[in-house]
């Protein structure tokens, strides 16, 4: 049997994987290192690094940026300069100490070590200002809107280097979500305009420094900016939702780019769930994009659910479907 | 070109700088308030048939809006002494315990630019707080209820029920989301339901007309 990681190398190759790949299982995430900080929890508010307050409700399953007037980082995009200023990252060693541990645990011919950078740079802009003022911005003042994403760039690749000093990651795992689920958030050039060459130099910086695997999280459509995801060097699209129609992907782009996803959150991960939805989900996507190119996933950006059980569930779905197809 | 002409393709572009100079223009020219008003309308429908068949996004649906809203500004203290051109209050919010609201502000903005008066209630919005927003609002013919999260779906239908059980009447009941379906909108009760922001104006003036 395939360690994880060879499974893994086989399928995005194109070669001889002994099984799917099932889920997040080749990778090791290390999500808490300095630069990251978000409500995990409900009931709690989290003020991050840039001054973004973050709010997590009781009864909800997820954090919420604020952007009333109290709360609103960024008011006005043509203050960006002022406004806007990079923190300055906790650089001691105790700081550091738990992600090295994690790093140093893992067997590293088994699983990638992976770092994880969230929010992404798209995220960061509306983020600051909120999505309405960010999406005008990039019609109003697309000067201010390049010097704060350059800003933002900046400041991630010297967050890079640290954690590649610490823990010298094998993958990165790069949250920027880019769509709703029947289509992206900006048209594909407007997206080429102002954000291709910011994602390039970061995932160019990762790559020239020991990493092996680029995975970019955005659940979401997205199947227009394949292209550029490809152009940007990013090996493993997590995320995908089943309205990109993954198998027309894989046929048209595999040999360059793999999805990982096709189990829509939304549909699997609700309150009542079930065994039966979790299988009919697995299967229908197992069977229609094969064994290449394709990693069966939840689409939601990390390794659990929101309702507990589910995760798991797919998983064991996900190995019956291997035993059925390899 | 005539310059009622170009505020309508200036709208239609969202040329926010324009659109007020554009509008003052075509006062001068003669153009009549409603008509330059319905000029407007005319071009967020095409913005919003065009949103629908993804040949525009939604920045561009966003500074098309913002360039009417300019150019109604210009508009009002005009079209005040006419008759009221609006086709009702149409009452929007997104449901309890959710706080998504990109997709409902661009329904919202589209229904403005039909012809409705908002009263957008925001996000989080209890049934009853809909139903308080029906009772302190005049000539409501139209609520309009938001949810993305499939954990809030048993909000909207608990807020279509109350609305429906609420005995105040004259009033339609439309809903939306990503998680939202035409077959979900029925089985809750809803009256009508569209897949996005262009379809949902439609929708709306067609729920009035029929009413
Ligand atoms: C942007 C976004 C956010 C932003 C929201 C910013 C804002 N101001 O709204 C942020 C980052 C803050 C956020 C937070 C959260 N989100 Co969110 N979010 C999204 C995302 C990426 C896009 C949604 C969107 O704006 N789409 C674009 C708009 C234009 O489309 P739309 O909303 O569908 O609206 C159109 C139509 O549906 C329709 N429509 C909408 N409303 C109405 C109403 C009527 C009456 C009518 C007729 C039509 C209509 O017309 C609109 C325009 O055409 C989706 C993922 C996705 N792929 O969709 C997740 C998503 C909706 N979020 C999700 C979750 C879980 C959350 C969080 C709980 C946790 C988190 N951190 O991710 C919190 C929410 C807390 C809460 N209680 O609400 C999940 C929901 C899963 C589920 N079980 O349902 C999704 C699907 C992502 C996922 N993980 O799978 N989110």
């Amino acid at each position: 049997m395939l360690t994880a990681k060879q499974n893994l190398l086989e399928t995005i190759r194109g070669g001889n994987p002994d099984r799917f790949v099932n889920q997040y299982e080749f990778l090791e995430l290390i999500v808490f290192m300095p630069g990251f900080k978000y409500p995990l929890q409900p009931g709690v508010t989290v003020k991050d690094d840039w001054g973004i307050t973050f709010t997590f409700p009781e009864g909800q399953i997820g954090g919420f940026p604020l952007h009333d007037d109290e709360h609103k980082v960024l008011k006005d995009i043509s203050q960006w300069e002022d406004v806007v200023k990079p923190p300055v990252l906790d650089t001691s060693d105790e700081a550091w100490a738990p992600a090295m541990e994690i790093a140093n645990s893992v067997n590293r011919d088994d699983k990638f070590v992976t770092a994880c950078q969230m929010p992404g740079v798209f995220e960061m802009t509306h983020h600051m200002m909120g999505m309405e003022d960010a999406l005008m911005a990039l019609y109003e003042e697309p000067d201010c809107m390049h010097g704060l994403i350059e800003r933002v760039t900046d400041f991630e690749l010297k967050r890079a280097a640290m954690i590649v000093d610490r823990i010298q990651p094998n993958a990165l795992f790069h949250h920027d979500d880019w769509g709703g689920q029947i289509s992206t958030f900006i048209s594909p050039n407007m997206f080429k305009e102002f954000f291709l060459a910011s994602y390039k130099k970061i995932y160019k910086f990762w790559k020239d420094n020991g990493v092996e695997l680029i995975i970019h999280h955005s659940d979401s459509y997205a199947a227009t900016l394949v292209p550029f995801m490809i152009e940007m060097g990013i090996d493993i699209w997590q995320g995908a939702m089943t309205t990109n129609n993954i198998p027309r992907l894989i046929e048209k782009y595999g040999s360059q780019i793999s999805f990982m996803g096709g189990i829509d959150s939304g549909e699997v991960d609700f309150p009542k769930w079930t065994p039966e939805i979790c299988a009919e989900h697995v299967e229908r996507i197992c069977r229609s994009c094969g064994k290449h190119y394709f990693i069966p996933n939840l689409t939601q950006g990390l390794n659990f659910s929101s309702f507990p059980g589910v995760y798991e569930e797919v998983s064991v779905q996900i190995d019956k479907m291997s035993k059925k197809m390899f | 070109m005539a310059k009622i002409d170009e505020v309508r393709s200036k709208v239609e572009t969202g040329k926010t700088k324009l659109v007020p100079g554009l509008v003052q223009e075509a006062l001068d020219e003669g153009s009549k308030p409603a008509d330059i008003l319905g000029a407007m309308v005319g071009a967020m429908s095409v913005v919003g048939d065009k949103f629908s068949s993804g040949e525009i996004f939604v920045p561009e649906m966003l500074i098309a809006a913002k360039a009417m809203a300019k150019g109604v500004e210009v508009l009002k203290p005009y079209l005040s002494g006419e008759t009221s051109v609006s086709l009702g209050t149409c009452v929007i919010g997104t449901v309890h315990g959710d706080l998504h609201d990109i997709g409902k502000n661009l329904v919202a903005m589209m229904i403005e630019s039909a012809g409705f008066t908002m009263v957008d209630l925001g996000v989080d919005v209890p049934a009853e707080k809909f139903i308080q927003a029906i009772k302190e609002n005049e000539n409501v013919k139209l609520v309009a209820c938001s949810g993305l999260l499939t954990t809030t779906m048993p909000a909207m239908k608990d807020t279509v029920e109350k609305l429906k059980g609420s005995g105040l009447a004259g009033f339609k009941v439309m809903v939306g989301g990503a998680p939202v379906t035409q077959a979900y909108a029925i089985e809750i009760g809803a009256d009508a339901y569209a897949p996005d922001a262009g379809s949902a104006a439609v929708r709306a003036k067609g729920l009035v007309a029929a009413a």
